[in-house]
């Protein structure tokens, strides 16, 4: 280690004699090796030329159709403003209010719309179909009611929405609990949808990816060390201890690139500490190997063996 | 411009969008770098072979995922160092080096067997290639694994440091003494 290095030149003589010789070896992979991976290639090539067919179907469909789109669109428009000038009519003309204490009879009265009570009493009348039909309220009728009444209607359809969902969870929940994981897992999925809104942002995940892309995903994550990415696979509740074709798991993937975050986050989750490869080396016995103090330190705290 | 001279990140961005030949085209590009980078650190070829299809397999799977801000070239062999290190790690890569002598003896013994060569040709690559073979296997495996990414794989000092997680310098230094020790092992040939 003493001696001076070479100069450019002398590496390049090096560089050139190996070349030279290389391109005389005649050693190559074998060709089952070169067959299965052209298999695999073309494999997988099938498979997303397969998942992106629908897509580009969705995607020209409405180029190809507008033509025919915009009309019944507009059609529709003119349809809906037709009916506007027919129905109209039937609510301009003046009624006699009735003589119960129902809610069109305090909202045509824009003094009793003023008082406090009037919001809380329409908003309890208001109830399903009844707002719907509310909102289109005769002109003369709404005074300061017909705000009120539209913001009620506002702030009632969410609640109402939220508490049918509570309804629905906590029926998913039991029956969940009286059937089996998969159902419990449901529940537990839906338990987290409180407005429509939010079902909504939960429906993609039902296209997200298989468990088989998830599991890969994580440990790829896991052995390059993307902690935030990990973090959010984690939140997805993959198949944690899924294994690779060397029978590897995240964890014993990070171990081996000891990606000591990663083994922390994965360990937090109830990754299994003991889950051995295809070859039986355990996460702690690569910990070991790989010098890695860290990562033997949170595998025994995990109950490694 | 011919299909062959496509770049390396354009066939992979085909490959991405489902066209097999254009995945085939890379692997023919690379095959032969990427086995001798394999088999030349690990000295074993079924563990070669198996480390070959794995690190193939993975260029399919992540095909999608690659962005052409890397070089392809940089991108294919830090795959193949990761798997590499992770063979010697898991212990599938035997570390004797009487078994590498054997399978370099082996290689030696294929060069001579090679019709087109003349008896003296035959000899003289014969020499030529257990020399260096031996010298190869002689180099500390760091040492190794910088000079192999280098002339296999043409990387950078820089893209090698990258990929073996290390500095500029440290790789640097690697390089030198990797050659220093070739140059005087192969004094007789270079």
């Amino acid at each position: 280690m003493n001696e001076m290095p070479p100069s450019k030149d002398e590496s390049e003589d090096v560089d050139d004699h190996y070349r030279r010789v290389s391109a005389l070896d005649p050693s190559r992979p074998s060709e089952p090796v070169r067959r299965a991976v052209l298999e695999h290639a073309a494999r997988l090539a099938e498979e997303r030329t397969a998942a992106n067919a629908p897509a580009k179907i969705s995607s020209t469909r409405p180029a190809r159709h507008r033509s025919w789109w915009r009309p019944a669109a507009f059609g529709t428009l003119a349809a809906a403003a037709l009916a506007g000038v027919l129905i109209a009519p039937q609510f301009l003309t003046p009624r006699a209010p009735p003589k119960s204490a129902s809610a069109p009879a305090q909202v045509s009265q824009p003094k009793a719309a003023a008082s406090p009570e009037a919001p809380v009493e329409i908003k309890e009348q208001l109830s399903g179909s009844a707002a719907a039909e509310r909102t289109p309220a005769p002109p003369e009728a709404q005074g300061n009611a017909a705000p009120a009444s539209d913001s009620a209607a506002a702030k009632n359809a969410p609640t109402k929405a939220q508490s049918m969902a509570k309804v629905e969870n906590t029926s998913k929940a039991r029956s969940g609990a009286a059937t089996s994981n998969d159902s419990e897992t449901d529940a537990r999925r839906t338990q987290t949808i409180t407005s429509p809104a939010s079902r909504m942002l939960a429906a993609p995940r039902a296209a997200a990816p298989v468990p088989q892309e998830l599991a890969a995903e994580l440990r790829r994550a896991a052995e390059i060390g993307d902690v935030p990415t990990l973090q959010s696979l984690l939140g997805r509740q993959p198949v944690i201890d899924a294994r690779d074709e060397s029978g590897r798991t995240a964890l014993m993937l990070a171990t081996l690139h000891g990606q000591a975050a990663a083994v922390d986050a994965l360990l937090a989750r109830g990754a299994d500490p003991n889950a051995a490869d295809a070859r039986g080396m355990t996460p702690l016995q690569a910990a070991v190997a790989g010098n890695q103090p860290a990562i033997v330190a949170a595998l025994q705290r995990a109950g490694a063996r | 411009m011919t299909v062959t001279d496509e770049t390396d990140e354009a066939l992979m961005a085909r490959y991405g969008r489902g066209d097999v030949a254009a995945f085939e085209l890379l692997y023919r590009r690379h095959e032969m770098r990427i086995w001798r980078y394999l088999e030349r650190n690990v000295g074993n070829r079924a563990t070669a072979d198996e480390l070959m299809q794995e690190v193939w397999f993975a260029v399919a799977r992540d095909a999608t995922r690659y962005e052409a801000s890397a070089r392809f070239t940089t991108w294919l062999f830090t795959i193949a160092h990761n798997r590499m290190i992770d063979s010697i790690r898991t212990g599938r890569r035997h570390t004797s080096l009487e078994t590498l002598g054997y399978e370099a003896e082996s290689v030696v013994a294929q060069l001579t067997a090679d019709p087109g060569l003349g008896p003296l040709a035959a000899a003289v690559t014969r020499d030529q290639a257990g020399a260096l073979l031996r010298a190869i296997e002689t180099l500390p495996g760091e040492q190794r694994q910088a000079f192999l990414l280098q002339v296999e794989g043409d990387l950078s000092v820089e893209e090698i440091a990258a990929i073996t997680d290390t500095s500029f310098e440290t790789t640097k230094s690697r390089l030198r003494y990797a050659r220093s020790k070739l140059r005087e092992l192969l004094k007789d040939y270079v």
